[in-house]
């Protein structure tokens, strides 16, 4: 990568960096979404075993939704603050799409790895392969953001623009839900996973970080292919 | 003249052999043996049906990808037509693959709706689908609608593909569903051969439906066109559209 792409992608990763840091609106708003869903599903399975399949599921739900609300923002916040203009006449696409992308990257980071905190604290659970567990939240948290942003670039000038903006970005996640919710199983299989190894358990550790893997290629493959079609409707 | 009037003709036979054609494959696709490895062999028919409507609706899918990329090159609104015709064709197969799915569930499984995977992806590629019909609404500029709703379409093409070709065959997904069948060789005998006359009805049909709703959609960018150029003067700025008159609103005066 040449050092003006670079120089570009800096800086419009450091302008979103700012921009949220000076009103904390994005982490603030996600944060608390990610904390009542957590706190909410706490209250409900209180007494209850959560077991590592439900408890997936649950995860992947609050981060879904605290993440759908936060990343499509940069997009968003740059039409209604007029500001979009500005940031075509100085940076290319491609750099626009990398350093929003990778800044939303680093937020879903963060609000996953708060409501996997929150979710472990509030619900006694046990992490059973922490290197899944990591790989998960990273791949899923790049997947997440290169597909969410594009959604977000893609309605950025719809009317009705907040709700549109969910309701795309969803099916575009489908895929890093099926493969979250396949890797997250194995992290909190939990008691099961202290047991003798054995070839059943071997096999399901195995698919663990199978989707973790999978996991990681998509989200390496909506990076790629993301800059690719944000270029095609950037001055549309 | 008379030439043109033998073309009539021509086209005219052609849609009877066609209707004969379909008349014959339909029949025929209620007499085929009873496939008697199913729970209910009888029901168990509309399988022929079912079989080709999802690969006619992934290939208009493809299709449909395509002709947006084909937009995003060129801009022509031509290409966001064809594009717009083949992903709504494209859903109505994917409905009918879920409805025959569905029946066929009941049949073979004895449940309308089992989560089996292959039945659930298809239900997911339903869903991406129906994001890009709603965000074709949130536009009223007819140009930037086309270009975000291609760029949509390219994007959700690699999801939809994740779905109907990955995640039913990942080792750790246990499906019911077939996978192989045509590579098997599972499919022969009577029923490859009524299987192959209903493929090749939905095709026609498919692809007449297809021409006929790019017909229309062109012949609507055209009377836009029209009306866009009566708007504006030879300058380009928009003139008028009526004369305005006063109206006296009350009798008082």
């Amino acid at each position: 990568m040449n050092s003006n792409w670079s120089r570009e992608i800096r800086a419009v990763l450091r302008k979103e960096a700012q921009s949220e840091l000076r009103t904390k609106n994005g982490l603030v708003t996600a944060g608390l979404f990610g904390l009542c869903s957590i706190i909410t599903i706490a209250v409900a399975t209180f007494n209850a075993r959560i077991t590592g399949d439900l408890a997936a599921g649950l995860i992947w739900v609050a981060i879904l939704f605290a993440s759908v609300i936060a990343i499509p923002r940069t997009f968003l916040v740059e039409e209604e603050q007029g500001t979009a203009d500005l940031l075509r006449l100085f940076a290319r696409p491609h750099a626009v799409y990398w350093g929003k992308a990778l800044f939303n990257a680093a937020q879903t980071c963060v609000l996953s790895t708060l409501i996997v905190a929150l979710f472990v604290l509030f619900t006694n659970s046990a992490v059973g392969v922490p290197g899944i567990l990591v790989i998960t939240i990273l791949g899923g948290s790049f997947a997440m953001a290169g597909a969410v942003t594009l959604a977000g670039a893609l309605v950025a000038r719809a009317n009705n623009r907040a709700v549109i903006a969910g309701a795309i970005s969803v099916p575009l996640l489908l895929p890093v839900l099926g493969m979250g919710v396949g890797a997250m199983r194995v992290v909190f299989a939990g008691q099961m996973l202290g047991a003798d190894p054995n070839e059943f358990l071997t096999g399901f550790v195995n698919s663990g970080w199978m989707s973790a893997v999978g996991l990681s290629c998509y989200a390496v493959a909506t990076m790629a292919i993301g800059p690719w079609i944000y270029a095609a409707v950037w001055k549309s | 003249m008379d030439l043109r009037r033998g073309v009539e003709i021509v086209k005219q036979i052609d849609k009877l052999l066609f209707a004969l054609f379909v008349a014959i494959v339909t029949v025929r696709s209620f007499y085929i043996p009873p496939a008697m490895s199913f729970m209910n062999p009888n029901l168990a028919k509309i399988f022929v049906w079912h079989f080709p409507c999802p690969m006619i609706a992934v290939s208009l899918l493809v299709l449909g990808a395509w002709f947006g990329y084909k937009h995003l090159q060129t801009r022509d609104l031509k290409w966001d037509i064809r594009s717009e015709a083949a992903n709504e064709l494209s859903y109505i197969f994917s409905l009918l693959t879920m409805a025959t799915g569905i029946l066929f569930s009941k049949v073979q499984w004895n449940a309308w709706w089992q989560w089996d995977p292959r039945q659930t992806s298809f239900l997911l590629v339903l869903l991406i689908y129906a994001a890009y019909f709603v965000l074709r609404t949130a536009f009223s500029d007819r140009e930037r609608r086309a270009a975000n709703s291609a760029a949509f379409g390219l994007a959700a093409l690699l999801p939809a593909l994740f779905l109907i070709f990955v995640f039913p065959r990942l080792p750790q997904v246990l499906s019911f569903h077939p996978t192989d069948s045509i590579m098997k060789g599972q499919i022969k005998g009577e029923y490859a051969i009524v299987v192959t006359g209903v493929m090749i009805c939905m095709t026609v049909i498919s692809v007449w439906i297809y021409r006929l709703r790019v017909r229309a959609g062109l012949m609507n960018l055209e009377s836009e066109n029209y009306d866009g150029n009566q708007l504006s003067d030879p300058s380009g700025h928009p003139t008028p559209s009526g004369v305005v008159r006063p109206v006296r609103l009350s009798s008082e005066n």
